[in-house]
């Protein structure tokens, strides 16, 4: 195989990636509109930050490695492009879980079509303690 | 060479990012408008990546690396805020 094949494959792979990342984007965009409350909003803000930041990045970055006629500065394209794309998949769901259990014990977000919420039956019931959750 | 088709993917993104700034104006709660800014950070980062690529210039990928890290920052602050209605120290 040539190295004119490989970069061809390449380019088709990372333009796929980018294309998933734009459909999620706009999936993300009107689920964050549609949903009722803020607990199921989550779910957007996930899809937002893995499939519509993550996956278009990694595309972005194997991309910079096919540019040949870039010079050696693409492999700080790629590089930086992984270290962001490793920085989102690590901080996303942190930041997430830190502001869904923020907004659930201060009564910030008002849980409004309640379909099941278990961890108030087991606070009610003792079995957890609010202050070690 | 093959970078020029990216500008095809431009206004899939600029679409959510409209969704997004009306949900961060009219979000009922704060924890509904800082979801919704975590969001748009994350769409400026993929732009800052694409548009590196697309228009060559390695200076702009830079900013993305540290937007990633201010998107986790506000995410630490708010909800400390939220829990004990103060920022800290």
């Amino acid at each position: 195989m040539s190295s004119m094949d490989l970069n061809l494959i390449l380019t088709i792979i990372s333009y796929i990636l980018i294309g998933i990342g734009a459909f999620c984007q706009v999936v993300a965009g009107i689920g964050m509109n549609r949903f009722p409350n803020f607990f199921v909003r989550l779910h957007a803000s996930t899809i937002c930050a893995i499939g519509g930041s993550f996956v278009p990045i990694i595309g972005c970055s194997i991309l910079a490695l096919t540019l040949e006629e870039f010079g050696p500065s693409r492999f700080f394209l790629a590089g930086a492009g992984f270290v962001t794309a490793i920085f989102i998949v690590l901080l996303a769901p942190v930041g997430s879980h830190l502001l869904a259990k923020a907004a659930y014990f201060s009564k910030a977000a008002v849980l409004h079509p309640k379909v099941a919420d278990l961890l108030e039956e087991d606070i009610k019931k003792g079995e957890v303690r609010e202050s070690t959750v | 060479m093959a970078v020029e088709y990216l500008a095809y993917f431009i206004p899939f993104y600029l679409i959510a990012v409209i969704m997004y700034v009306v949900r961060a104006l009219k979000g009922p709660t704060i924890p509904d408008r800082v979801l919704a800014i975590d969001c748009l950070g994350y769409v400026l980062a993929t732009f800052l990546v694409i548009f590196s690529v697309y228009l060559k210039s390695p200076l702009i990928i830079a900013c993305a690396i540290v937007l990633a890290l201010w998107i986790y920052a506000l995410d630490v602050y708010m909800s400390k805020y939220l829990e004990k209605r103060e920022l800290g120290e």
